[in-house]
């Protein structure tokens, strides 16, 4: 284990969590996330028989999960392993993708909210998605105050948004601040 | 205040507010226009042109008079309809458009000189002389012009945005939009119902109608009860749908806290996105008015808005009996205005109506046959001329509704250049086809304007947009309501000597579009042009369709063939700060941080935007007095030492599959396939017409793994580019790309001791010359067990690492290496002095890759492969640019002192400075601390043959002339010894 | 505007970076008998149609898939979204 002490893509040495009322935002730095696309003619596997999600969809199975993120391509998450190498775990798995380690590449904020209304309502403030393309099972990418997010929805009521780490500051900042203001109109 | 009997508004609840400075009383569910009414105020401010006192017209969003100035401070807002602001306690409002107290208006002298200020005024009076025009024209006007007074201070309040989506979206809370609601609400789709009153009902709110035999009040608040029951209808007052756009989206504006003192931790107003699958349009109607003498002074209100006043808000403009109401219509619906008032007990003069014909609807005197052509009354009405069979008398008169009929509000039917229809039945346009697709008008709005035939019409809309889109909704039983026929005379104004208004906010009478008319601007685009007629804030709501058939009557022809001007967004006015959403100042985009940006904070860096970028500039120690003392430091303390820059910010790409050398081939114009596995090589990329594009390097790092880097500013469209090659161009060639660029932070290592620094946190890696040279890269381990890469790559021409870990980890490293060479010296260095390190290699960057460039010119053709296409080989051959001479040399100023500016174009000594002479340009300039002047890098015509030659560079712009020394653009180390040391 | 994504649906036109008529998909045969006067008609030339168009957008703040859109450039209407890659490769397998 390396001597290095690493930060959170927020800068400090823990996560982040912030909670308004019907909102709990937390930063979630022990994300791992390995990005796979099928080569040409590669039959599509089944990392830690995980079975890949259509386009548009999310799926997990046990400790891992992955969205889809472009045709031929996934993201694979793994919670809580991000110090680990997990790219190369992945390749293990699936012997000839095309792997890129992008536990870093991304700072994954979780959005866990008291009722979906709350969580749809924060939406409404960030992103311009018809509401059936993110529902419960559905990934999606877009556009956030300029920046390229991802959003999962793990559930009804939980939701993670998925910024390019450099814009973390400000990627935390318009949650917030959408939250804050949902929380007065709610 | 008095009030009438009835209403909406809530007794028990007094808000106080101010006009004026003077205190006044009123209800919630007031406007601040039915407040002063029920004050007795009537003047509420002055017009444009005349400054003529005015009071309110209307009692909606086309006020073209009763405008004011809401709120003190930098949240005082100009030109806000008193007939649209909702009642607050503590609400500040002044009259506008005024030059001392609003009833002694020093400016109202500008009607006197009426003559002067007539149609086309500003085009005939200001042209001449023409010298005038900037000294004193456009200042004066410019003094003379707009209604209220910005407050010049920023807007202190939060915006924002939001995105909705819906099967159906009801525009308008009137009888056909609740029931069109009701009845999309009812089958489950998703709806949204937005109104740009505060409560729902629209004109059910105004009138003494029933619903089944109960007031109509009623049947619209409990559908508003059960709309908001529904989890599946969203019910949003206070929001007025502005615009449609392409494919069902809708602009809205939600005024959230308008109707508050102040918004308190809310936003002021959200501008809503709002996609919807079909809409209905239930927009309803605006009364138009009829033109006569001095038909402008307070007190003279439309006769819809009159009811309106009382029926609502219990107010009436007078209650006096000796100065009665009366009503001037030329139609059976402005009849209903005597007998409302009358029910309130509000004496009635009575309707002057010039149809021969028109009906007696109830107690009251009717003057069939009859006009009003002329008025009194300084500051507000007393009196008014009948005139009825050749007969004229003056009757005394407190106020006076004008019933002119209604025009459909086809606004956002006729948006996309959807064309209004001529409806003669109705006198009116009705929506055409041709506008937004999948948006069903409805209600009054089309033209159905009894309420049985609004809620027929809403409720059928819904039904039908809704099938469109599969939904099947069951029709309502609705309820029993009046359903009278219209009836009205094409009665369009009063003839007379007198001017007689037809748009009360931009002072518009009969006289000026008959003097456009006599001027040949008869299209309606140019009388719309020549004399200001349905501009401003109001947009000629309640005066264009009166303006038409009067230059209908003109021209002799009919209004449909007199045509009405392009509707375009917004609907009514919006103001910039919603439209910006919030994105203001800071908020205007967001930043990116690299990784070590905590640690340059704290080391005291100052920091550059590089596009998104947030990038450490230079690091300034204590006592250092001038930036360029800090740059030359870093700059020096690399080539004697070693330097720590953090390059995050370059693009990384991972370029994998079993033929990703073959495509980077095809991207890049060197050869990139025959790459050794552990190397690194520079690339070029051409654009496709054979000019530079961006350049970076690959590093092999396995037969089907390559990480290629681009500019900071490239990244996004080098990555573009990749995708389009992948999918567009080649999709046979087996080869993935994702950007890295966040996931790793990189760190350049440079200087001499570069090596013995790295040495010092590897893990068991042989970084010898021989074990890794030059261009050399290694995936490895550091620190114990964190995995790295390294890059033997040099920037600055001195021996030199890039170093990525992940990025969590950057800050760590940066601070680790400073640690361990501190008895190296070693320094961080930010991009300025990267800048002066590269100029001084000789090396490319954006100022020389600035899209006019070509590999020759950039001293690199030889790295174009003549052996393999690759986009942008082809037509880098061509003549045009292969023939071009001009190189990139370094530039030395003969006087040591002197300064190379970038920018300035390069001349043979003594020739003249023309295009036909220009030899080049100055791209990038810096001074360097190794050389001790001033240096420059430029594209020099034959530059590589001219070394030793003497140019000037001329700035005209600065009047700078600079003798230059012709020198190899390479002015540390021409023959790259150091980098592979 | 809202662009039919062939995967995703309807998504919302800012998603999406436009770049224009879909014939920059046949680039030249670089050792085709006339390349240079190909390349330069490739580069240079473009229908402008008033009417229907097909032209590529890139799904940039999306799954960053190239799209080949039909759209009417006069009524904005949008007749057909294909993958660009399925396109090519069609185009291909047709030859």
């Amino acid at each position: 284990m390396t001597d290095l002490t690493p930060i959170t893509a927020l800068g400090a040495k823990t996560a982040r969590k912030e909670t308004y009322d019907a909102l709990t935002l937390s930063e979630n730095p022990e994300l791992a996330l390995a990005s796979l696309a099928l080569r040409r003619d590669q039959t599509p596997p089944s990392p830690f028989g995980l079975r890949l999600p259509d386009p548009g969809h999310c799926a997990d199975k046990g400790s891992v999960a992955a969205f889809w993120t472009a045709p031929g391509q996934w993201m694979i998450e793994a919670p809580g392993r991000a110090n680990e190498d997990f790219a190369a775990r992945l390749e293990e798995e699936v012997p000839g993708g095309s792997i890129s380690e992008q536990t870093d590449a991304w700072t994954a904020i979780e959005i866990t909210a008291k009722n979906s209304a709350a969580l749809e309502a924060l939406m409404q403030k960030l992103v311009n998605l018809d509401p059936a393309q993110i529902a419960p099972g559905h990934a999606a990418r877009t556009g956030l105050e300029h920046m390229s997010v991802y959003l999962i929805r793990r559930s009804e009521t939980h939701l993670a948004v998925m910024g390019m780490r450099s814009f973390a500051a400000a990627l935390w900042h318009a949650l917030v601040t959408a939250a804050a203001r949902i929380d007065q109109t709610a | 205040m008095t009030r009438l009997n009835g209403g909406l508004v809530d007794r028990g609840t007094t808000l106080s507010f101010a006009f004026n400075g003077k205190s006044y009383a009123g209800h919630p569910g007031d406007t601040l226009a039915s407040a002063l009414l029920a004050n007795g105020v009537q003047l509420m401010g002055r017009s444009f042109k005349y400054h003529r006192p005015r009071g309110v017209f209307s009692a909606g969003s086309e006020e073209p008079n009763a405008m004011v100035e809401l709120r003190e401070g930098a949240r005082q807002e100009p030109n806000t309809r008193a007939t649209v602001t909702e009642l607050y306690d503590g609400l500040i409002a002044r009259s506008q458009n005024h030059l001392g107290p609003l009833n002694r208006d020093l400016l109202a002298m500008n009607d006197y000189f009426a003559p002067f200020f007539a149609a086309g005024f500003y085009y005939k009076t200001f042209m001449w002389p023409r010298a005038f025009w900037e000294k004193l024209y456009e200042p004066m006007i410019r003094g003379a012009a707009g209604l209220g007074r910005l407050s010049k201070q920023a807007d202190p309040d939060a915006y924002d945005k939001g995105f909705l989506h819906c099967d159906l979206l009801v525009i308008g809370g009137g009888a056909a939009g609740l029931a069109a609601a009701l009845t999309a609400g009812r089958a489950g789709a998703q709806v949204i119902l937005a109104d740009e009153d505060f409560r729902l009902g629209g004109r059910l709110l105004a009138e003494s109608h029933t619903l089944d035999d109960a007031p109509a009040t009623g049947w619209a608040a409990s559908v508003a009860q059960e709309l908001a029951s529904l989890p599946n209808v969203r019910l949003m007052t206070r929001t007025t749908v502005f615009g449609v756009y392409d494919h069902g989206v809708y602009g809205a504006v939600e005024r959230v806290a308008d109707h508050l003192a102040t918004p308190g931790p809310r936003v002021r107003q959200s501008l809503w996105r709002i996609t919807a699958k079909r809409a209905v349009l239930a927009a309803g109607a605006t009364e138009r008015h009829i033109p006569f003498a001095d038909n402008d002074r307070p007190g003279i209100m439309l006769a819809g808005a009159m009811r309106a006043y009382a029926n609502r808000w219990a107010t009436a403009p007078t209650r006096n009996a000796a100065d009665p109401v009366a009503v001037f219509a030329n139609n059976d619906d402005g009849h209903r205005t005597a007998l409302d008032l009358m029910a309130k007990g509000v004496p009635v003069l009575g309707v002057i109506d010039p149809r021969p014909d028109a009906p007696r609807l109830g107690d009251y005197d009717l003057f069939a046959g009859g006009v009003i052509d002329g008025t009194k009354g300084r500051l507000g009405l007393s009196a008014i001329r009948i005139t009825q069979d050749g007969r004229s008398s003056w009757h005394r008169c407190g106020a006076l509704g004008v019933a002119g009929g209604w025009n459909p509000n086809v606004h956002l039917a006729s948006h996309h250049r959807g064309r209004p229809v001529w409806e003669e039945t109705l006198l009116a346009f009705v929506p055409g086809t041709g506008g937004p697709s999948g948006l069903f008008p409805a209600g009054a709005a089309a033209g159905k304007g009894s309420t049985a035939a609004a809620l027929q019409s809403g409720m059928e809309a819904a039904r039908k947009a809704l099938a469109e889109i599969g939904i099947a909704a069951t029709a309502l039983s609705l309820p029993d309501a009046e359903d009278a026929p219209i009836r009205q005379a094409a009665f369009w104004h009063v003839p007379g000597k007198r001017r007689a208004w037809v748009d009360f906010q931009n002072d518009v009478t009969v006289k000026d579009i008959a003097l456009a008319h006599k001027e040949n601007m008869r299209p309606v685009e140019h009388l719309k042009r020549w004399t200001t007629l349905g501009m401003a804030t109001d947009q000629g709501k309640t005066a264009n369709i009166s303006a038409l058939a009067v230059m209908a009557e003109l021209t002799d022809k009919t209004i449909p063939e007199t045509g009405t001007t392009i509707f375009r967004p917004p609907y009514t006015g919006v103001s910039l700060s919603v439209l910006g959403g919030g994105d203001t100042g800071a908020h205007f985009r967001p930043k990116r941080l690299t990784p070590t940006h905590h640690w340059a904070e704290e080391q005291g860096a100052v920091f550059v935007e590089v596009g998104a970028w947030m990038r450490a500039q230079y690091f300034p120690r204590p006592g250092e007095t001038h930036w360029r003392e800090t740059v030359d430091r870093e700059a020096k303390a690399v080539r004697a030492g070693v330097g720590l820059c953090d390059v995050t910010t370059l693009g990384k790409v991972d370029v994998q599959g079993a033929d990703a050398g073959e495509f980077l081939n095809r991207l890049y114009s060197n050869m990139m396939g025959t790459l050794a596995v552990g190397k690194v090589r520079y690339g070029l990329m051409l654009r496709e017409d054979g000019h530079a594009y961006d350049d970076g390097t690959c590093a092999r790092l396995s037969e089907d793994h390559y990480v290629v880097t681009t500019t900071t500013a490239n990244a996004g469209p080098v990555y573009r580019n990749m995708e389009f090659a992948r999918q567009c161009l080649w999709p046979d060639l087996d080869v993935q790309v994702i950007s890295t660029t966040d996931a790793w932070a990189q760190i350049a290592v440079a200087g001499p001791k570069s090596r013995a620094l790295l040495e010092r946190i590897v893990d068991e890696f042989d970084l010898s010359n021989a074990a890794f040279p030059f261009m050399a890269c290694a995936e490895m381990t550091v620190c114990k067990g964190l995995r790295a890469r390294l890059f033997r790559i040099s920037f600055s021409g001195e021996l030199a690492y890039e170093i990525a870990v992940p990025a969590r980890y950057g800050q760590a490293l940066m601070a680790r290496l400073m640690e361990a060479g501190a008895d190296l010296g070693v320094t961080p260095y930010g991009t300025e002095a990267l800048g002066v390190l590269r100029i001084e290699k000789g090396h490319a960057a954006g100022a020389e890759l600035n899209g006019q460039t070509t590999a020759q010119m950039l001293g690199l053709g030889r790295m174009v492969s003549q052996k393999k296409d690759s986009i942008g080989a082809i037509m880098s051959r061509r003549e045009g640019l292969a023939a071009d001479r001009r190189r990139l040399v370094g530039l030395t100023p003969v006087d040591p002192a002197a300064t190379v500016t970038p920018g300035a174009h390069l001349f043979a000594e003594g020739a003249a400075r023309s295009m036909a002479t220009d030899q080049g340009w100055i791209t990038s300039a810096a001074f360097s601390p190794h050389l001790g002047s001033s240096i420059g890098l430029g594209f020099l015509e034959d530059g590589e043959t001219r070394m030793g030659e003497i140019l000037v560079a001329a700035n005209p712009l600065e009047g700078q002339e600079t003798r230059l020394k012709v020198v190899s653009a390479h002015f540390i180390d021409p023959e790259g010894e150091r980098l592979r040391d | 505007m809202l662009i039919p994504h062939p995967l995703l649906g309807l998504r919302d036109s800012q998603e999406f970076t436009y770049l224009g008529d879909a014939a920059l998909m046949d680039r030249p045969d670089p050792a085709g008998g006339n390349a240079e006067a190909a390349f330069t008609d490739y580069v240079f030339l473009r229908d402008n149609p008033a009417g229907v168009h097909r032209e590529l957008w890139f799904h940039e703040q999306g799954d960053r898939s190239w799209l080949v859109v039909t759209r009417d450039t006069v009524t904005h209407e949008i007749l057909g979204a294909e993958l660009a890659r399925d396109v090519k490769l069609n185009e291909e397998g047709a030859q």
